[in-house]
């Protein structure tokens, strides 16, 4: 399947944990080759799409931050970018894409309905894509505006700038998980019921949710 | 449809799914039939076989015809020197709830003549049988796979009757009916698990990507992929044999708890 099973960089003296002038130096010559040179895949499903192309386009031009060039395949791609709503049918899809991409990776989730499953908290759609592959960053908005898929990404930059090449758990993969999903069922079921992904999530963060259109008796069992 | 149809579809949608009001076709003409020459030539020559007439939007002229003459008057629609309908534009069908009967509507053109008609055929719940459409339009094909998929209509003699829209092994029923929970029957977890499980080749076989390539044989390229005895069945066009564990019938509460993860399988859908 071609994923990465260990860390593929030589293990450096700070691999302990402890970080020496040599790594970190090391990390930052690394990590500003990465933040520098992201290739994104773009996972373009809805409306999401029309705003990232907005993005790659000449007016907002992403190639300023390193995005030179779309991968439109796996292999040769650092972040997978899922735009728009996810079905199941397509959920084993974005999944083995997440798993052909080598390491190091990233992804962004941008959008409501790739966040949460938006409004889209139906019989056919996944709540929340981070059930099915983890992801880095969520760009929330219905569709994001360029300017904020263009933050997203400079977010992660800066979380990749934070990356230390002593701690290798970041970048492991169990090659156990693959095909997977990203979540434990029990958390799956915790986060989408009653009323879906984003009213939890409106719940969580403290908004009262207005009255959603349910009977709970629709859930059987 | 008038306000008052309007108004007896929403009380009966209110009134639950045990509440069958009306099961048959309504009867007798609500409009002039010799304003569309083709009704008044259906009229002559099928007679008891269409139900019923009436005229929706000022223009568009819908036929309530007898679904087990249905093929018959298709074809003859489509042959017959002065209607020539050759273009099937749309085959969907409509389920109004409260547990009456669902309807399968033909939207026809004839290029020839630039005339449209709309027929329908009203299937109860307890009997979703008619015939297929595909040897009159190959446009068909698709568009009854849809309906059933989504409806849980059988089309009897359809050369491929299998899920479209939904995943292969998909087993929560058909989610267009009224009675369907907006949220499908499974957890969320056990959706997830579920669609996780297909393997995604399967499915979209070079084989069946091909467009160019004529007639594929998709119902034997499944058979050899998966070994599947009951895709035989299928080719031969053997009645029932269309996916029948997919059903609603035989989805069961028990069978497939998130923590069990037993799907229901074919041997649990034994009618």
């Amino acid at each position: 399947m071609g994923v990465t099973e260990r860390n593929m960089l030589p293990t450096l003296p700070g691999s302990g944990g402890e970080a020496s002038i040599l790594t970190t130096r090391l990390d930052a010559v690394v990590n500003w080759a990465r933040t520098s040179s992201l290739w994104p895949m773009p996972f373009g499903t809805a409306c999401c799409a029309i705003e990232m192309m907005a993005s790659f386009a000449t007016k907002y031009d992403m190639a300023r931050f390193g995005m030179e060039r779309m991968s439109f395949s796996p292999r040769q791609a650092d972040m997978l970018i899922c735009a728009g709503r996810l079905p199941y049918k397509m959920a084993p899809v974005l999944r083995r894409i997440w798993d052909q991409m080598p390491q190091p990776k990233w992804s962004i989730s941008m959008g409501a309905c790739a966040s949460t499953g938006g409004v889209f908290d139906a019989y056919s759609m996944v709540q929340g894509i981070d059930t099915i592959i983890p992801v880095d960053i969520y760009v929330p908005g219905c569709p994001p505006r360029p300017e904020g898929l263009i933050y997203g990404i400079l977010l992660l930059q800066e979380k990749i700038k934070g990356e230390t090449l002593s701690n290798a758990s970041l970048r492991e993969e169990d090659a156990a998980r693959t095909g997977r999903q990203n979540l434990p069922a029990e958390v799956i079921d915790q986060v989408s019921v009653p009323y879906g992904n984003s009213t939890t999530q409106n719940k969580v963060s403290g908004l009262v949710s207005t009255t959603a259109i349910a009977r709970p008796a629709d859930r059987r069992p | 449809m008038t306000d008052k149809n309007f108004d007896e579809a929403l009380s009966g949608l209110e009134a639950g799914e045990e509440s069958a009001s009306g099961t048959e076709a309504p009867r007798g003409d609500s409009a002039d039939a010799s304003s569309h020459p083709s009704v008044a030539a259906l009229r002559g020559r099928f007679g008891d076989a269409v139900l019923h007439h009436t005229i929706f939007a000022g223009d568009e002229h819908v036929v309530y015809v007898a679904p087990e003459r249905v093929r018959e008057l298709l074809q003859w629609l489509r042959d017959d020197d002065a209607q020539r309908y050759d273009m099937l534009i749309d085959l969907t069908a409509v389920d109004y709830g409260g547990g009456r009967p669902l309807e399968v509507v033909y939207q026809l053109w004839s290029t020839t003549e630039k005339r449209q008609l709309r027929l329908k055929a009203t299937l109860p719940l307890t009997a979703l049988e008619i015939d297929s459409a595909v040897p009159v339009w190959n446009s068909a094909d698709w568009l009854e796979r849809e309906v059933w998929d989504l409806f849980g209509i059988h089309f009897r003699g359809h050369p491929d009757l299998r899920r479209i829209m939904m995943p292969d092994n998909y087993a929560e029923g058909h989610p267009l009916r009224k009675d369907f929970p907006l949220r499908g029957r499974f957890s969320r977890a056990e959706q997830t698990r579920r669609s996780l499980e297909m393997a995604v080749e399967d499915f979209y076989t070079p084989d069946e990507l091909t467009v160019a390539g004529g007639v594929v044989p998709v119902a034997a390229t499944r058979a050899r992929a998966s070994g599947d005895a009951t895709a035989d069945d299928k080719a031969k066009g053997a009645p029932g044999a269309p996916d029948r564990p997919n059903d609603p019938e035989s989805w069961t509460p028990g069978a497939s708890g998130s923590a069990a993860g037993g799907a229901p399988g074919p041997e649990g859908a034994s009618s």
